[in-house]
């Protein structure tokens, strides 16, 4: 859905709200606080109705976004009943590398949720304040796009079968001259003494510190054992974050790695679940020649 | 806690000294030579090169103090089984690991997971980011995995 200003955004969300709470459907928003209020105002007392969440804080890291909607239909439509949905990941404050995650996530939402799901996502993309390109990547990850009081199919959109191709796409390189270790199935506490290194010196701070490192053993701990037995560390940093790149020769299958939460019973695929809760931003994807994962930790 | 008087075993050799020179990482609330007040050590029971766990007072306790991860988790999960079998909680003191990856704290869950209603696993003094991880990998709610509030944060 586009829309121009926050007067638009409420012509185009508060009547596919009503719809949902006239059926009987649970709504959940992820939205920014400012548009948060404004949709409360605007639905009075219905607002008591639908569940709203800062998308600001609950999709900082876009990776949490997937398993938040998927709770929402787990909980929401247990009897088969519709749920609908609100959210607007993406905002022009969003640096490079999170708009691209924010990209990637949007179009990967169209392969994490089941096809036969009753839900109805609605994808604001506020068009008065976000680049053209955005928007045109817009069109390529949704199937219908809504603009004024018309609705209609994107030409672009690249389909269910292409809606993985964003991860392989190479992320831009690591900066020349930046840190880096090459490491093997003895090097896991040399990985996480460097990363420690890297990270104090960079101003990071103690728990913050403690959480780039546990992430980033998981990931080196994945390089060792389905990566070809070890990978290539590099750290650099850039004006807001410290950033962690593995890559290694394994390839991933499963682009929704790291976005379903684990069972308590299941034994595996928990390392990049962990860097995504305690990590800023992951980036992930696999190429030919191997798989990258960039690790964003904001100083 | 129990407190016990008079107990003069503890053992003190140089648990933590190779630490200090290659890194100090994940320190829990409590880090140091000395378990947790309260606590009293007696002989090792399972060494290696990162982490030396330990007999302890309250019985049917172990202390841990170092590094579990993917190159010990198996040898600790085993540690921890072979202590189960005495129809007791078997108490755990955390506050001296200064880093537990996932596989390491699977073997705690892999522990609980054999463990019944008499003799669950109950943890203390683990550190809180240790606490977080145990929470947001959804092992926080297990039946035989008990998390004592003496924990930090
Ligand atoms: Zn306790």
């Amino acid at each position: 859905m586009l829309y121009r200003g926050t007067a638009n955004f409420l012509h185009h969300a508060v009547p596919f709200i009503r719809d949902g709470l006239d059926a009987g459907e649970p709504v959940l928003v992820l939205t920014a606080v400012s548009r948060i209020d404004a949709l409360r105002a605007e639905l009075r007392g219905d607002a008591g109705q639908v569940q709203f969440a800062d998308m600001a804080q609950a999709g900082s890291n876009p990776a949490r976004i997937i398993p938040l909607w998927q709770e929402f239909i787990d909980r929401g439509s247990k009897d088969g009943r519709p749920v609908r949905g609100i959210g607007e990941p993406i905002w022009p404050e969003r640096s490079p590398a999170e708009l691209a995650e924010c990209q990637w996530h949007e179009s990967l939402l169209n392969l994490a949720i089941d096809p036969a799901t009753p839900i109805w996502l609605l994808c604001p993309y506020d068009a008065s304040a976000l680049e053209a390109g955005v928007v045109a990547e817009a069109h390529r990850s949704h199937p219908l796009v809504t603009e004024g009081d018309h609705r209609r199919e994107s030409g672009a959109f690249r389909g269910l079968g292409g809606s993985a191709e964003p991860f392989s796409v190479p992320l831009p390189a690591a900066p020349l001259g930046c840190r880096s270790l090459a490491f093997g199935p003895a090097d896991l506490a040399t990985v996480r003494a460097t990363v420690a290194a890297f990270a104090a010196q960079a101003g990071l701070k103690a728990e913050r510190k403690d959480e780039l490192i546990a992430a980033a053993h998981e990931v080196a701990c994945n390089s060792v054992q389905h990566g070809g037995g070890g990978g290539e560390l590099r750290l650099w940093r850039d004006h807001r974050s410290v950033i962690c790149e593995f890559s290694d020769h394994g390839r991933v299958d499963d682009p929704m790695i790291g976005r379903r939460r684990p069972s308590a019973r299941s034994a595996g695929g928990r390392g990049l679940w962990l860097a995504n809760h305690m990590c800023d931003l992951v980036q992930i994807r696999t190429l030919p020649q191997g798989t990258v994962v960039r690790l964003h930790k904001r100083l | 806690m129990q407190k016990i008087f008079g107990f003069a075993w503890r053992g003190k050799s140089g648990v933590t000294q190779w630490e200090k020179g290659t890194m100090s990482l994940l320190k829990g609330a409590a880090s140091g030579e000395q378990p947790m007040a309260g606590w009293l050590e007696g002989e090792p029971m399972y060494t290696d090169r990162q982490l030396v766990i330990r007999h302890t007072v309250p019985t049917n306790g172990l202390s841990f103090a170092g590094t579990i991860d993917v190159m010990n988790a198996d040898q600790v999960a085993s540690a921890l089984i072979s202590q189960l079998d005495q129809g007791l909680p078997l108490h755990l003191e955390l506050s001296r690991v200064e880093f537990s990856d996932v596989s390491g704290i699977r073997a705690f869950v892999l522990a609980a997971e054999c463990a019944d209603a008499r003799n669950r696993i109950v943890l203390h003094g683990l550190p809180s980011l240790l606490q977080r991880v145990i929470t947001v990998v959804g092992w926080a709610d297990l039946p035989g995995l008990e998390i004592c509030s003496c924990s930090a944060g």
